[in-house]
């Protein structure tokens, strides 16, 4: 049973912050945001493999994901088109990625292993590091919403946004994050709750999902996936549908 | 008169795990599996983290496979860095000393053969290269036997009480063996000088066995996908060298393979790299008898 303790701890650190972010990128209307800067991750480390600096890959991949956020970030300035600069961004980072590698003579097998996370691989102090750098960020999104205003407030969710998806895709995947980032956020904008339920609701999503590929003998990230996706899509549904019937009788 | 039975039962149950308490073996490909199978019987438990239809460069990693590796006694790889993108974490997560590199529970088969194709110098700049040589040895039958030998060896080293039966069923499949080779041999003998072009750098031990010639792969260099300008100078030699066959796996896609084929003379041959990779192949023995017969047979 200890194998999932692992898995469930990590879990949980990523939904600490991702839960908050979610709901702020579903409040501002700028959902892709999260693929996209996965995406510049991903071609900041092609970008490492160009040079032959594997060892940097790292510093490579933060760099390009705050670079990508900084676009992300002008294109508020054209607030009505921002989803659809971001939409293209990520096709950009990803045609990118793959033109840089079909040139730097890199195996593409070698790149998927580097980009490949698995949330079963994550060893405990990896997970501990990230709890303390996490917790780091919630002190500068505290200092961000106290002290910083107009521009710089907003520039300021943007960079700190991308120092954390850098760090979470490089551990569980970007689909995982995805996940972990939007639906609870997702439910608990639909339920009109807060945070803190977001929070809840999403550990016992998590943990649901992570039990359940043990006993189904299943991949643990992509049966995380589905459950936060499923169980969000049967929320959002059956809400449509008890609203509309409720709006009618009205 | 029923506790009695229990009692008996609950007794009996107690024996055989104490008694028997068979070696738990953990392999990577299905092809291991078959071979420690031939060896062992049903005197080990065995389990097997790839599927023989995957590619084996990437297995996607499940919970039970932590579980199994935390409990093995032993576990044999393929070495020659095939498993790098996958074992190396799932071992550490399991966390069981016993089969770490280097410890008496873990065997790597490919110190057992020599290898192909050693890089003189180990850079990126060519591709997904293995920097020990060329990992899939097991596709030359004339390896198989040291490869039986080195299992059985390592069986008897953790399991003496059973070395006995080891010995008796690896000199039994010894045997076998060696007659299928002389049937591989004969069969293949008109394969020598035939050339062929593969997705990837796949079976290089068995057209070295044959004698059969290498013109090109579909892939410019191992692990990156087929490019217009590579393929169409592929083309070109092709139909200069009259090349008979490509050699397609089962993993990569097919579209390319069909492309080329219908762009030259060459015909596609879908062929097994491991056993379980196409349905009724269940032993090391079907994999090679499949792979002769679809080279040998005319269509």
């Amino acid at each position: 049973m200890d194998i999932l303790l692992d898995p469930i701890l990590l879990s949980l650190v990523l939904l600490g912050i991702h839960a908050y972010f979610g709901r702020e990128i579903i409040h501002r209307g700028i959902i892709f945001t999260d693929i996209a800067l996965g995406q510049f991750a991903a071609l900041g480390l092609a970008i490492a493999l160009l040079l032959n600096l594997e060892n940097f890959s790292y510093e490579f991949a933060v760099a390009a994901t705050l670079g990508g956020a900084l676009l992300i970030y002008l294109a508020e300035f054209q607030k009505r088109f921002q989803e659809a600069f971001i939409g293209l961004a990520y096709a950009f980072a990803a045609a990118l990625a793959f033109l840089l590698l079909s040139k730097s003579a890199q195996g593409a097998e070698h790149f998927l292993s580097l980009t490949a996370a698995d949330i079963l691989f994550v060893p405990r102090q990896d997970i501990l590091h990230t709890a303390i750098f996490y917790a780091v960020i919630a002190i500068l999104i505290y200092f961000r919403e106290r002290y910083l205003r107009n521009r710089w407030r907003e520039l300021g969710f943007y960079l700190l946004f991308a120092l954390t998806v850098s760090s979470s895709v490089k551990l569980a995947g970007v689909f995982v994050i995805f996940a972990i980032l939007l639906a609870p956020a997702l439910v608990s904008h639909l339920l009109r709750r807060g945070l803190i339920f977001a929070w809840v609701y999403g550990a016992a999503i998590n943990v649901a999902g992570i039990v359940a590929s043990y006993y189904w003998d299943l991949p643990t990230g992509f049966t995380l996936v589905f459950f936060q996706s499923a169980a969000a899509l049967i929320v959002f549904l059956i809400l449509a549908f008890v609203r509309r019937s409720a709006g009618e009788k009205r | 008169m029923q506790h009695f039975f229990v009692a008996f039962w609950i007794a009996g149950v107690v024996t055989a795990t104490v008694v028997a308490a068979p070696l738990r073996v953990v392999v990577s490909y299905p092809w291991i599996r078959s071979l420690v199978e031939e060896i062992a019987d049903d005197q080990v438990s065995l389990y097997t983290l790839a599927k023989g239809s995957e590619d084996p460069h990437f297995v996607v990693p499940k919970p039970s496979h932590i579980a199994k590796l935390r409990k093995a006694d032993l576990l044999i790889i393929q070495g020659a860095s095939l498993e790098i993108g996958f074992l190396p974490p799932l071992v550490r997560q399991a966390n069981n000393p016993a089969i770490f590199p280097g410890n008496r529970g873990f065997l790597d088969l490919s110190t057992a053969v020599s290898l192909i194709e050693q890089p003189q110098a180990v850079s990126r700049a060519a591709g997904d290269v293995h920097p020990q040589g060329h990992p899939h040895y097991h596709l030359d039958p004339h390896n198989i036997p040291v490869l039986a030998r080195t299992i059985e060896t390592k069986l008897c080293d953790l399991d003496p009480d059973h070395c006995p039966l080891y010995r008796k069923r690896l000199g039994d499949f010894l045997r076998r063996w060696q007659a299928k080779l002389q049937q591989w041999d004969q069969q293949c003998a008109s394969l020598k000088g035939a050339k062929v072009v593969t997705y990837h750098k796949l079976y290089d031990y068995f057209l070295r066995r044959y004698g059969m010639q290498l013109v090109g792969t579909l892939e410019p260099l191992p692990g990156i996908s087929p490019s217009a300008k590579h393929l169409s100078q592929l083309i070109q030699q092709m139909r200069a060298a009259k090349v008979r066959w490509i050699l397609q796996d089962v993993y990569h896609e097919q579209k390319t393979a069909r492309y080329v084929a219908s762009k030259t003379q060459a015909t596609v041959k879908v062929l097994p790299h491991d056993v379980e990779a196409l349905p009724g192949i269940h032993s090391i023995f079907d994999l090679f008898d499949y792979i002769v017969k679809q080279l040998t047979v005319q269509p």
